[in-house]
Parts: structure tokens; C-alpha cells; sequence
């Protein structure tokens, strides 16, 4: 067993399309340290969210070993695996996946609902958050009333709630135009220096630039590390 | 982990997911709005047929108050055939004095005759009377029929014909209003007679108009004044001192009354007896009707209400299946998943259920109102809706929910 926050051995994932297997993972090796900024690369297809749902305990792997804080999560039920998720894991989405009938504040809230804290309490760093990453007079405002990169800095904040020592960021600039982009990636960029390990699937050499270490996938096997 | 903390965190779940849901209810509004209509009508039929199984049973209980479980009511002529000269007079003054003389356990026995479409006069006013019975002493009591003022017949008002009468309510009101009767005289037709007593508002409806709609003379002088023969009686009251043996009683009736009528084995009653049992067996038989009746239309109806349910929170299940993803993401238990589902389910058919009783109750009293049907509400109609509601919304719910709570996360966050 090592040291590093997230262990990957021997991972392979594959999906059955009819009667012939596709193998989307074919064994994949990876360890990443806590505190680290990773980018993970590669072409449309390579698997990168595929590994990124296994990385954020969404999916299991069809075979090997995932070590997260030296626990093997396979050994874990569907319940544990939320609560996993819930307390370590911060996810970012391309499509930022808010509630549209709620609030800003009430869809940061969200992920403290499913846990142990104090309502109060939990509101109460929800606004924080928010007031960080600049969106303190946006508070009361629904998805729809929100531009691209607003709605998305809601998602980060929200992902910040249960402050979680991993940040899951798949393609969060994705949708969003260059400058708008930028302004993420320093958030991002930001959240890494606090200490949080970031994991960030990009297709663009330029945000991928911001980590210091870029992971590339290639047919479902690491090609360079 | 003990369990008292296990109980904690799922109250605070419940609590949060309770107020997730109205916030996901007000959102998807047209949605909840079909939910909410379908099990309100569903509610409304439950609320009538409560109401008006509880109305027949009080029915019942002012019928069997006003008859009396310690009597039997008897009528002339056989219920059997009513063939060619079939008689309806049949029973006798004589009848009546041995009943009272002679069978075990009666202690009243009161004949009665009657005249119908009477005018009856105080002044210069007059009102139409469709009743105008005949009896005698003990009538107030053999039909439990308390007096409001004044006093019953007495044997001597009976024995010399007297000119006295007693009035109901009806005829009293109509030419009395608040004042009071008593002492005063009134024409029955043309027939003088004092008013000796009046009986209590009695609010029955019986065939042909209200019970409380008649007068009262002695028999004597019904027959002596208005030509009619002095042998035969209509019908007779008879009293027990124990209503117990009710059955038994009656068979010494029956039994009396044919050796009296001088019946031979093998020939039919020329007489009926009707005591409580057969009527409630009659009412229980109408009540049983109406519980079939209305409880296959409530029945159907909250079904509807179900299946429109489940289809709607199938819907939503699917639409919402990337929200399900998301907090299965941000760390939701399925088990948070589930109740999420099963308490908007509950909340909408507790709504509903609200406006369900609404509605029955309107459609209750209109249906009152118009004379179709007897209706009682209580806060037994609001327990049990809220109940019946509550099991639509877990049985109708839960299939939804299921599916919901058990989407991979992955699967839902795709979207449909
Ligand atoms: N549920 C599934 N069933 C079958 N095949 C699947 C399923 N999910 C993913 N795949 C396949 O797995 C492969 C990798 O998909 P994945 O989404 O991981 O790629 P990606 O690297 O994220 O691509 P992109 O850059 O376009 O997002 C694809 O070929 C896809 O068709
Ligand atoms: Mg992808």
C-alpha cells in the first residue's frame, strides 16, 4: 500500500454493446499525492470521464484495485460510497448540473443537506463560499438568471461546501468562452493552492497549462505521465 | 453508532427532504396540480360515502328511537296476499284489551284509527291536516313521543268521547306559533275540541310528509263524530317491560292475536307485526346497498387517483433523472433518494385529501339538500381521508421512487 491520496491499480472498465465487450479502461496505473493539480488529456473517446466517474466513486471499475486514503473502496457498499462522496469528493461539471428551481444559495447548500451539520451552520459557509468566489450579490438568484461562468462558479462553491480533499473538474471550462475560461481556471487554480488535491479533464493545452502535472489517455491506457 | 443517533440523523433527513419537496412541488405546479385534482375527487367520493353511511346509521337511530326497541307495531291484514277482498280491518277493540290483559310482558297496548285530509281551525285561520289519528291513553308513551306541554288522554277523556285533542307540531306552529295551544279550541272539521296537550318537535319524515304533521283525538270520538264503525281498529301499539326477549314477545303476540282471529293451522296472519329488528334488518340491508354502491365508486375513484399518480411520478422520474445523478453525487443516500420521492407523493395526496373533503362535503350537502341522501360528517371522515391518502401516496409512490433511488448515478446524470 502507498502514501499517495488516490491509488489506481490495474483499473479496467468496459461496457457490453450487444454481444461484443468494448474495453474503455484497459489497465489503468495511477497515483496521484495529496495536494497535487493534475490535468488528464486525451482524445474524444479515451475514456477520460469514464475514469473520472471511477475516480469519483460514481461508477466501479470492472477490475483492480482503487485505493482513496488508503481505504479500498471496493469493499464499500453503495451507502458508504455516498458518503464517501459526500464528505471527500468535490465534483465540477461541464454542464454544471445546477437545480433550476433553486436558488444559488439553496443549490451550494445542497451537499450539506445529506449530511450530519447544522442547517445554520451549513447556510452560513454557503454564503461565505459564494462571497469567494464572487458571487455575494447573486446569492438569491436561479440558474436561469445566471451567465455561464456565474452558474459555474455556483457549482465550484457547491462542490466546496463539505470542504472535500479532492475536486473532480470534467471539462468546467467546456462550455464557457475564452476570458470566462480564464477566470475559472484562476478560481481553480486558487482552490489547488488551499491545499485540495485537483483532478481537471481538458481537452485545451491551455488550461491544462495551469496544473503541474498532465496525465494523458490514450485508447484507455496511460500514454504519458 | 447507537440507534438513538441513527433516529436523529434520519428525523433531520426527512425534515430536509420534506422541505426539498415543496420547493420541487412549486416548481413542476401543473404536474402537482393533476396529482392534487385526481386524489381530491378520489377524497370527495371516500368523504360522501362516510358521511352518508354515518347519516343512514343516525337515520336509523332516530327511526329505532322514535319506534322503540321494547315494541311491536301491529297493522291489519295479511302482508302476504293482498288478493280480492282482502281486509284491512282486522283488528278489534277486544284485540287490544287482551293484549293488554293477557300477554306476558306487555304492560301498553294502544289502538289506533286514522282520517286523512283534515281542516283544522282556530279563529279565523285554518290549516290542511293530512293525518288525523285516534287513540287513546298512553299514546305520548307508546310512542315515546314526549309531550311539550299539556297532557296525554286519560281513560275518562277516552271512555266519554271527550272533545279534546292533542296537537303536533305542525299544525301547532301553523296556527299557534310560539304561543301556546293549550286551552284553547280549535275546529277539527267542524268539530269543536280543546286543546289538551302538544307534542314535541319530532323531525322525522315519514311516507306521504312529516310525522309531525297531524292530530290526535280519542278514538271514541273519532269514530262517534266521524261516522265510523266502532268494532275494528287500524293498528295497535304494544309495549314491554323487557326489551331482551323481544323475539319471544313476539311470537306470544303472533300466537295470541291467531287464536283470537280464530286462524287455523295452514291459514295465513290476517294481521302484521312489525317490531325494531325487521326494520333495522331493513335499514342495514338499504345501508348495505349503499356501501356497495358508493364504496365500488370510491373505490374506482381513488385508483384513478393512484394511477395517475404513479404515471406522473413516473414522468417525473424520468425528467428529473439528472437532479437524482446530481445529489446522488453531492453524497444522497438512496435511501434519501426514495423518501425525497415518496414524500412529495404524500405531500400532494395530503393536499389533495384537504380539498378532496372539501369537495365531499359541498357535494354532500347539495346531495342533502336536494333529499338524495342522509349525510353525517364528523372528524372520523377527517382521519380517515388523511389516512387513506397518506397509503395512496406511499402504495402508488413507492414503485416511482424505487426507480429512482435506484438509478446509477452515472445512468442519470446522462439525462433521459
Ligand atoms: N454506458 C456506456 N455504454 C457503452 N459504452 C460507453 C458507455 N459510457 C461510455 N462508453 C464508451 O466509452 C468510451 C469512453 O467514453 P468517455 O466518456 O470516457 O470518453 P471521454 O474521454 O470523456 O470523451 P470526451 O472527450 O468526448 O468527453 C466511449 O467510446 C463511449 O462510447
Ligand atoms: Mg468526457
Amino acid at each position: 500500500m502507498s502514501s499517495a491520496l488516490i491509488d489506481l491499480q490495474r483499473i479496467t472498465k468496459s461496457y457490453r454493446q450487444g454481444d461484443l465487450p468494448i474495453d474503455v479502461l484497459k489497465g489503468i496505473d495511477l497515483e496521484i499525492a495529496a495536494g497535487e493539480f493534475v490535468a488528464l488529456l486525451g482524445p474524444s473517446g479515451s475514456g477520460k470521464s469514464t475514469l473520472m466517474h471511477i475516480l469519483g466513486l460514481l461508477d466501479r471499475p470492472t477490475s483492480g484495485a482503487y485505493f482513496l486514503d488508503g481505504v479500498d473502496v471496493a469493499g464499500l457498499d453503495d451507502d458508504q460510497l455516498s458518503g464517501l462522496r459526500n464528505r471527500k469528493i468535490g465534483f465540477v461539471f461541464q454542464t454544471f448540473y445546477l437545480i433550476p428551481y433553486l436558488t444559488a444559495l439553496e443549490n451550494v447548500v445542497l451537499p450539506g443537506l445529506y449530511g450530519q451539520e447544522r442547517s445554520a451552520s451549513i447556510r452560513r459557509r454557503a454564503q461565505e463560499i459564494l462571497q469567494q468566489v464572487g458571487l455575494a450579490d447573486r446569492m438569491d438568484f436561479r440558474p436561469s438568471q445566471l451567465s455561464g461562468g456565474q452558474q459555474q462558479r455556483v457549482a465550484i462553491a457547491r462542490a466546496l461546501l463539505n470542504d472535500p480533499p479532492v475536486l473532480l473538474a470534467d471539462e468546467p471550462t467546456g462550455q464557457l468562452d475564452s476570458t470566462t475560461s480564464q477566470e475559472i481556471m484562476e478560481l481553480i487554480t486558487q482552490i489547488n493552492r488551499q491545499g485540495r488535491t485537483v483532478i481537471l479533464v481538458t481537452h485545451d493545452i491551455a488550461t491544462a497549462a495551469c496544473a503541474q502535472r498532465r496525465i494523458e489517455l490514450h485508447d484507455g491506457l496511460v500514454r504519458r505521465d | 453508532m447507537t440507534a438513538w443517533y441513527v433516529v436523529i440523523n434520519y428525523l433531520r433527513l426527512t425534515l430536509r427532504v420534506t422541505l426539498m419537496a415543496f420547493f420541487a412541488l412549486r416548481a413542476y405546479r401543473l404536474r402537482s396540480a393533476f396529482v392534487i385534482a385526481a386524489i381530491a375527487l378520489g377524497i370527495a367520493s371516500l368523504t360522501i360515502i362516510i358521511a352518508s353511511i354515518d347519516g343512514a346509521e343516525r337515520k336509523a337511530d332516530e327511526i329505532m328511537d322514535m319506534f322503540g326497541s321494547d315494541a311491536a307495531f301491529v297493522i291489519g291484514g295479511d302482508p302476504n296476499s293482498r288478493a280480492v277482498g282482502w281486509r284491512g280491518l282486522t283488528l278489534t277493540y277486544n284485540d287490544v284489551q287482551r293484549i293488554r290483559d293477557e300477554l306476558p310482558g306487555a304492560y301498553l297496548s294502544v289502538p289506533m284509527r286514522a282520517k286523512s285530509n283534515i281542516t283544522l281551525r282556530y279563529g279565523d285561520q285554518s290549516v290542511e291536516v293530512p293525518t288525523l289519528v285516534g287513540s287513546t291513553e298512553g299514546y305520548a308513551d307508546v310512542w315515546n313521543w314526549p309531550l311539550a306541554e299539556g297532557r296525554d288522554f286519560s281513560a275518562e277523556d277516552v271512555d266519554s268521547g271527550a272533545k279534546v285533542v292533542l296537537l303536533a307540531n305542525g299544525p301547532k306552529e301553523a296556527l299557534f306559533g310560539q304561543r301556546s295551544a293549550l286551552g284553547a279550541t280549535v275546529y277539527v272539521n267542524d268539530l269543536p275540541a280543546r286543546v289538551i296537550g302538544e307534542l314535541r318537535y319530532r323531525g322525522m319524515a315519514s311516507m306521504g310528509g312529516s310525522i309531525d304533521d297531524r292530530l290526535i283525538i280519542p278514538i271514541t270520538t273519532l269514530t262517534q263524530r266521524f261516522n265510523m264503525d266502532r268494532k275494528y281498529v287500524r293498528a295497535l301499539r304494544v309495549k314491554f317491560s323487557d326489551p331482551e326477549n323481544m323475539a319471544f314477545h313476539r311470537e306470544n303476540l303472533r300466537s295470541l292475536l291467531r287464536h283470537l282471529h280464530n286462524l287455523q293451522e295452514g291459514e295465513n296472519d290476517d294481521f302484521s307485526v312489525l317490531t325494531a329488528d325487521e326494520i333495522l334488518k331493513f335499514i342495514s340491508m338499504f345501508k348495505g346497498g349503499l356501501v356497495a354502491f358508493l364504496g365500488v365508486t370510491a373505490a374506482v375513484a381513488i385508483l384513478v387517483g393512484g394511477f395517475v399518480l404513479a404515471n406522473l411520478f413516473y414522468l417525473s422520474v424520468t425528467e428529473r433523472r439528472v437532479e437524482i445523478g446530481l445529489k446522488k453525487a453531492l453524497g444522497a443516500k438512496n435511501q434519501a433518494i426514495l423518501l425525497q420521492f415518496l414524500v412529495e407523493a404524500v405531500v400532494l395526496t395530503m393536499i389533495g385529501a384537504f380539498f378532496g373533503m372539501l369537495l365531499g362535503m359541498g357535494m354532500g350537502q347539495l346531495l342533502a339538500r336536494l333529499g338524495i341522501l342522509e349525510i353525517l360528517f364528523s372528524w372520523k371522515i377527517f382521519f380517515i381521508s388523511l389516512t387513506a391518502s397518506g397509503a395512496i401516496g406511499i402504495i402508488f409512490g413507492l414503485k416511482p421512487a424505487r426507480e429512482a433511488a435506484g438509478l446509477p448515478p452515472v445512468e442519470a446524470l446522462k439525462g433521459v
